[in-house]
């Protein structure tokens, strides 16, 4: 049995054979219907029909775009607050001396994770409503006579997407804090690095892979994201998730829908690309 | 007035541990000269690495003064401190090349780019590792690593290089070429080197002063040969080198620095006294080194010019021996109880031929090869 394993160790493709038809029949297929669709005029009830067109493509870049850029843009400020409140926190719990300590933080960033997203999603509305704890909080103390308009804005969705995606960004630089050699600290000093440079030349540099990471899994559910932006953002703060959503309904367009779908996957794509080619930079690959 | 370099003052380091503290440095005092190759040397756990690390910065003390150059060190950073360091496992910055990792400190002063590159190329010919500035650390093998860390250390031109058993990484064979290389680059450069290690032979071939470090207290300062020679303490003694224990019972203090000692054969004996013996008479510890043992089979007179009052002459038991290359190692049993290892140099080994196990022989030694100890 060992040895033929050995054997087929190095010619062992087949052992990928589920996956790969797995994903053939999963993933690849219903892409090239997406995409197929995605040319394909609206029929009636939403549906596609012949002829081809680019009249989606046109609108995704025309009308959309204004959806598409705020998914973009929100996704990104998502990205950077999750990695300002998130690499202090992670450096935190990774050096933190005693064994108990750094695993009783951690657990509390995982523990959100216990309760499901949407209902912690609905727990925000009740936070920011405009008769919510955080309005009756500020009117009771008398800071505030006319509640402030937090839900069903933009701002909204942002607090429940950092909210949401922060473990992401907590754990891989948390694992790479980790390996980080406080060594380099100590050298850094001694050749007359401040804490600041020390930082920036030294600890960050090396802790870039976790960064780089974290950003990738932070930014790319939250370009997507429809759950949040769904029950915080009202109109306002409607992403381009919401707007593929609403396509595959009742009275939707399911050309135009395919159309978004592929457009958010290029950006996801390229936002990958990003991460690929800083990361083998910063890995001097 | 003598310019000490580096000045420690009562230093005393405590560690907090489990709500207890541990006492790494304790009471410590010593004043390391310009341009001196001063060795910490003491087992693991000895305080040494603590004591280089409190004078690096990377640690404050408890309590006592640390004077740089005659500056005194409280309150000031180690990124302000005129000291490098060369790290144990060297912590070259791994995501830099070579040259930008010797590059930095410079960088860090405000030196020029084209300067700074100038200067790394300068220091690498200097440990003899030119050309490889573009490579990443990892790519270089243990040796080279620790010249880089050398020569990114040395480029700063500090008032004092500070070496954390630099060479204890590598293999015996390089680590005894590494020794020589750097006892000459720092007479060369004449920069002060504290040199921490567990390894005594690197400290008394390397250093001008070693100090001995044990469970956080400085045992005893002084150069290799007094070290040697004239061990204070039962512990320095026993860590340096091979040293036969012999206990007796002081019974009389002389006014040269020499008593008697009554052993428990009965035989008494003349033999130095440390500095650092108690002040009662009582039970001691005579130490004394094995190749200063001479052994007899006939009580001829000894070499010429020495006071036979001056010398310590006892009937032995030779028990055993053993040939070990450029020595043989005679084990000898005095009276019932007494053994003493002696090792003489193999240059004439008829004569070691003529020793007999179970043969009855003559052990001597010079009274002033022997330090009386506290046991």
């Amino acid at each position: 049995m060992t040895n033929w394993l050995k054997r087929n160790q190095k010619n062992g493709s087949f052992l990928a054979a589920p996956t790969v038809v797995w994903l053939l029949i999963f993933f690849v297929l219903p892409l090239v219907i997406v995409l197929v669709v995605s040319f394909m005029s609206r029929g009636r009830g939403g549906v596609a029909e012949l002829p081809f067109t680019l009249a989606h493509y046109e609108r995704s870049f025309g009308i959309f775009s204004i959806i598409l850029w705020r998914s973009i843009g929100l996704a990104a400020l998502t990205t950077v607050v999750c990695l300002i409140v998130g690499y202090p926190l992670a450096f935190f719990i990774s050096t933190r001396r005693r064994r108990l300590a750094q695993q009783v933080t951690l657990f509390l960033v995982i523990l959100p994770f216990w309760t499901n997203f949407l209902i912690r999603t609905y727990a925000w509305r009740i936070l920011l409503g405009d008769e919510g704890t955080i309005n009756g909080f500020l009117i009771g103390l008398g800071l505030i006579s006319e509640p402030l308009s937090l839900l069903n804005t933009q701002f909204a969705v942002l607090i429940g997407l950092v909210y949401g995606f922060l473990p992401f960004m907590v754990l891989p630089i948390f694992a790479s804090v980790e390996r980080f050699n406080f060594r380099y600290v100590d050298a850094a000093h001694d050749l007359g690095a401040n804490d600041m440079r020390t930082f920036l030349r030294v600890v960050l540099p090396l802790t870039m892979p976790g960064v780089l990471a974290g950003c990738a899994l932070v930014f790319i559910p939250s370009v997507g994201a429809f759950v949040t932006p769904d029950l915080l953002g009202g109109t306002k703060g409607l992403m381009i998730g919401n707007l593929i959503n609403n396509q595959f309904g009742g009275s939707g367009n399911m050309p135009l829908g395919s159309a978004l779908s592929i457009v958010m996957m290029a950006v996801v794509m390229l936002s990958l690309l990003v991460y690929v080619f800083a990361n083998r930079r910063d890995t001097g690959a | 007035m003598p310019s000490y370099d580096v000045e420690l003052k009562d230093i005393v380091k405590d560690f907090e541990s489990g709500g207890g503290s541990v006492r790494a440095v304790d009471h410590v005092s010593v004043e390391i000269a310009d341009g001196e190759f001063f060795a910490l040397l003491g087992p693991s756990g000895c305080g040494k690495t603590t004591t280089l690390r409190l004078i690096a910065g990377f640690e404050q003390p408890t309590a006592g003064h640390i004077l740089i150059r005659g500056r005194a060190m409280e309150g000031i950073p180690a990124y302000h401190r005129p000291v490098n360091t060369v790290f144990q496992d060297y912590a070259l910055f791994p995501h830099l090349t070579v040259e930008q990792n010797i590059m930095f400190g410079l960088q860090m002063e405000g030196v020029h780019k084209r300067e700074a590159l100038k200067l790394a190329g300068e220091s690498l010919e200097m440990v003899r590792l030119p050309g490889v500035g573009e490579r990443k650390p990892h790519q270089l093998s243990g040796g080279q690593q620790q010249r880089v860390a050398l020569a990114r250390a040395l480029v700063k031109q500090p008032a004092v290089l500070l070496l954390d058993e630099p060479l204890g990484a590598l293999d015996l064979k390089l680590r005894k070429n590494m020794q020589y290389e750097l006892k000459a680059l720092q007479r060369d450069v004449g920069i002060t080197f504290i040199y921490v290690t567990h390894d005594q032979e690197e400290a008394i071939t390397m250093a001008d002063r070693i100090a001995v470090m044990n469970e956080g207290v400085m045992l005893q300062v002084g150069t290799p040969k007094e070290i040697y020679e004239h061990p204070q303490t039962h512990f320095v003694a026993d860590f340096i080198g091979e040293t036969n224990f012999i206990a007796g019972a002081l019974i009389e203090r002389g006014a040269d620095g020499y008593g008697s000692v009554r052993l428990q054969d009965g035989s008494v004996i003349r033999a130095q006294l440390s500095e650092t013996l108690g002040g009662s008479a009582g039970a001691v510890t005579v130490a004394i080194r094995p190749e200063r043992i001479g052994i007899s089979t006939i009580p001829k007179a000894l070499e010429g010019g020495t006071n036979p009052s001056e010398i310590t002459m006892l009937e032995a038991l030779l028990v055993d021996s053993q040939y070990i290359g450029t020595d043989t190692r005679f084990t000898l049993r005095i009276g019932e109880s007494i053994e003493l290892v002696a090792r003489l140099q193999n240059v004439n080994e008829r004569e070691h031929a003529a020793l007999r196990i179970g043969q009855k022989v003559k052990v001597f030694w010079q009274d002033s090869s022997t330090t009386v100890l506290d046991r």
